[in-house]
């Protein structure tokens, strides 16, 4: 049995941009997320990830009876916590967009998002960045501590061997290339066009990177005046303040908006302003943030403007991904493997409270023996004679356990591992499985973290 | 004789050439398949050569002027579209333009073949205008017709960005400014023509004087033509009518210019020459495209 680790959310597979956007959760909300999140009493260890793509809630129940039942209360519990989120009235109002994964399923969810390969463009460096910034956030609000911090950290491993050792991130594709060439085609050139990037973040940074030399001119502008001219400088753009955006628009043709604003930055009397100023001129949106920036209303009500968000780009994202299936094969592998080690290591975090257990009870008995010896038939040993003995007796628990500790570690990671585990337990009359599964994690973290660390290092 | 079965051979060439033309240019649009931007471009020129020697062998067999009567008007016309749309095809990126301009010179050859209408005009109503202000409406009309292509184009392309359905026949078609651009430039440069064609037409009805419903129709939609493309143009310069407007607005020009073409066509033959010289209405312009001349059956 591996750690119950569960995985509940939603992503642009399952809910459009309209729903994400609701969800969604900026740094500054996040330690109240996450507080909400390890105040209920069933989840032990918890991350909240918010993306363009994806919003999800990774914990880690907290054990009491059996793994399912602590994952079903944890399950309603992130679900509550969910709807308490976004003010929904009911856990039912969030079924149909929510996707729920648990144990190794959870765990391989939570690798294949840190590897790119959940994600709308496949083998994007921006994930990664933000699953840290998560990881981080969580770790900083105390809500990651021990199982589920090195999950999420055996994640990184994960994504960096696929950057490594596929071609996954390989090329140019991401969100902001593929808006890119969608203005091509509605422009045929760019290179007498000029693009705005309202924002100034990663995505912002991917757009400025993408649009390279492609555009006549690129000019960044965002709330904060200094982050929007340090990346003019280093792309060659010009920075512009946030309130100068409707002059902006009337000289610019492609608008790419990442910002973290929560409501429309670029609203429909904006745009009816400028494009009355524009004298028609095309103006094509390209709203890659979630919640959006840009009121969808623009495109349906404006003639010669055109609002794309990052769900309208998904066909053209597959078309572009094609190419990269045969590397998604490769990395699968990679996420396979390294999950066949988490999940070994995982179940030797079962095996450790009965070794500890079998080694602590024949230690002790040999112990009592030997005291009780020493306070009659022995009484006149010296320190030196009494160390002596102390020490046979360790080697002989040493010697005596090797096998059955080595056999134990072995199966650990076979799926009749359980088997041998409860048959020491019953042969050795070791504590009862129930309460040492009350909380196998913390027990088997104190227990024997270093060799666990070490088995997964190896 | 001999002359006459190589203008026919020529003939039934071109329109073999405008059909696998158009038949390539379709197949593109609606299955993605074919490549239109190299062949489709030279199986037009290709046509556009044999149409023109076509027109030169007949002219010499039939020895009539290319611009007078109606039938070689508006064969002379769908050449011209497609010399135009060879010349500029590659400058603006609107290969796929053929689309239009091939099944529309197909049309238009075998419209002047094989539809009744307009028959040489009699020597009462021959002037030395009258090539002049044919020419130009022919010029003009092959520039309409491609500035028409474009703009249809344009309303599909947008349509479908407006939908938010842009794979399968958007990324056929040229980009949407492209075309906008395109349709804009024709429409600029046929401008001028169809003034000329306006003001020649004008000055040749007076000379002629005619008065027959259908000749008035003619010249009436030939006004609103006029009026129509220098609406949209004008409006595009002052209020920024670009994109949707303009090509509706282009489109409408188009239509109004085909219903003088139409009217032309289907009218019944007028009886005889000698009905031309009965006529005595008052004096109208007889613009038509490329037909402005009386349509009196010697």
């Amino acid at each position: 049995m591996t750690l119950p680790v569960v995985v509940i959310g939603l992503s642009h597979k399952t809910a459009p941009v309209e729903v994400r956007e609701r969800f969604a959760s900026g740094p500054d909300v996040l330690p109240e997320v996450l507080a909400r999140l390890t105040a209920r009493k069933e989840i032990d260890e918890a991350m909240f990830l918010s993306t363009c793509n994806r919003v999800e809630v990774i914990g880690l129940p907290k054990i009491a009876g059996s793994h399912e039942e602590s994952v079903q209360r944890a399950s309603r519990a992130i679900r509550e916590a969910l709807r308490d989120h976004i003010g929904a009235s009911s856990v039912e109002e969030l079924r149909e967009w929510l996707y729920e994964r648990s144990g190794e399923d959870a765990v391989r969810h939570v690798f294949r998002v840190a590897a790119s390969l959940d994600s709308m463009v496949l083998g994007e460096p921006q994930i990664l960045g933000q699953v840290k910034d998560a990881y981080e956030a969580a770790v900083a609000a105390g809500a990651l501590r021990s199982h589920l911090s090195r999950c999420v950290r055996r994640a990184f491993t994960v994504a960096k061997r696929v950057r490594t050792e596929t071609q996954l991130g390989a090329g140019m594709v991401s969100i902001s290339s593929v808006a890119v060439d969608l203005a091509k085609r509605i422009f045929g050139d760019l290179r007498d066009r000029t693009v705005l990037l309202v924002g100034a973040g990663e995505m912002a940074e991917a757009a400025a990177r993408s649009l390279g030399q492609q555009a006549k001119a690129v000019r960044i502008c965002n709330r904060s005046f200094e982050r929007a001219a340090s990346l003019a400088a280093h792309f060659g753009a010009t920075a512009a303040p946030l309130d100068q955006l409707e002059s902006e628009l009337l000289i610019s043709d492609v608008v790419v908006a990442s910002t973290s604003s929560k409501s429309y930055v670029i609203t429909r009397d904006l745009v009816k302003r400028v494009m009355k100023q524009r004298k028609g001129r095309t103006l094509f949106f390209i709203d890659i943030a979630v919640p959006r920036n840009v009121d969808p209303q623009i495109h349906e009500q404006i003639d010669n403007a055109y609002v794309y968000n990052v769900d309208d780009l998904e066909h053209e994202v597959a078309e572009n991904m094609k190419s990269r299936q045969k590397e998604v094969a490769a990395a699968e592998k990679i996420v396979e493997a390294e999950l066949a080690e988490w999940v070994k290591w995982a179940r030797g975090l079962n095996v450790n409270p009965t070794i500890v257990a079998l080694r602590a009870k024949t230690k002790g008995v040999l112990v009592a023996e030997l005291e009780r010896t020493l306070g009659t038939r022995l009484k006149h040993l010296g320190e030196g004679e009494r160390a002596a003995l102390a020490q046979m007796i360790e080697s002989a628990t040493n010697k005596l356990l090797h096998a059955p500790t080595t056999r134990l570690r072995e199966a650990a990671g076979e799926s009749d591992g359980n088997d041998l585990v409860r048959a020491v337990q019953h042969l050795f009359d070791l504590p009862a499985p129930a309460a040492q599964e009350e909380e196998p994690a913390k027990v088997a973290g104190k227990a024997s973290a270093g060799e666990s660390e070490e088995r997964l290092a190896n | 004789m001999m002359s006459e079965g190589i203008a026919d051979a020529l003939f039934y060439l071109t329109v073999a050439t405008y059909v696998a033309a158009s038949v390539l240019f379709l197949r593109f649009l609606t299955r993605g398949k074919g490549d239109v931007g190299v062949l489709g471009p030279r199986l037009i020129g290709a046509g556009a050569l044999l149409h023109a020697g076509h027109i030169v062998i007949a002219s010499l067999v039939l020895r009539r002027c290319p611009v007078e009567g109606i039938h070689f008007p508006m064969s002379v016309a769908s050449m011209s579209m497609c010399v135009a749309y060879v010349l500029a095809r590659k400058r603006y990126r609107i290969e796929v333009a053929g689309a239009f301009v091939a099944p529309l010179a197909l049309t238009s050859l075998l419209a002047s073949r094989f539809v009744g209408g307009g028959e040489e005009p009699g020597a009462r109503i021959k002037s030395a205008i009258l090539p002049f202000h044919v020419a130009t409406n022919l010029f003009g009309v092959a520039l309409f017709t491609l500035a028409f292509s474009a703009a249809a184009l344009y309303l599909i392309q947008e349509r479908l960005l407006k939908r938010k359905r842009i794979d399968g026949v958007f990324k056929r078609l040229p980009p949407l400014d492209v075309l906008d651009r395109a349709e804009h430039r024709f429409l600029v440069a046929g401008f001028p023509l169809l003034t000329i064609g306006i003001v020649t037409g004008t000055l040749w009805a007076r000379h002629v004087e005619m008065g027959a419903p259908g000749e008035v129709l003619r010249a009436v939609f030939g006004y609103v033509t006029w009026l129509v493309i220098a609406g949209v143009l004008f409006l595009r310069a002052a209020a920024g009518w670009r994109g949707r407007r303009a090509a509706y607005g282009t489109i409408a020009g188009y239509a109004f210019s085909l219903v003088v073409l139409m009217i032309y066509l289907l009218r019944a033959p007028q009886p005889s020459a000698a009905v031309a010289d009965e006529v005595e209405a008052p004096a109208t312009a007889a613009l038509a495209l490329g037909s402005a001349e009386a349509s009196s059956t010697p």
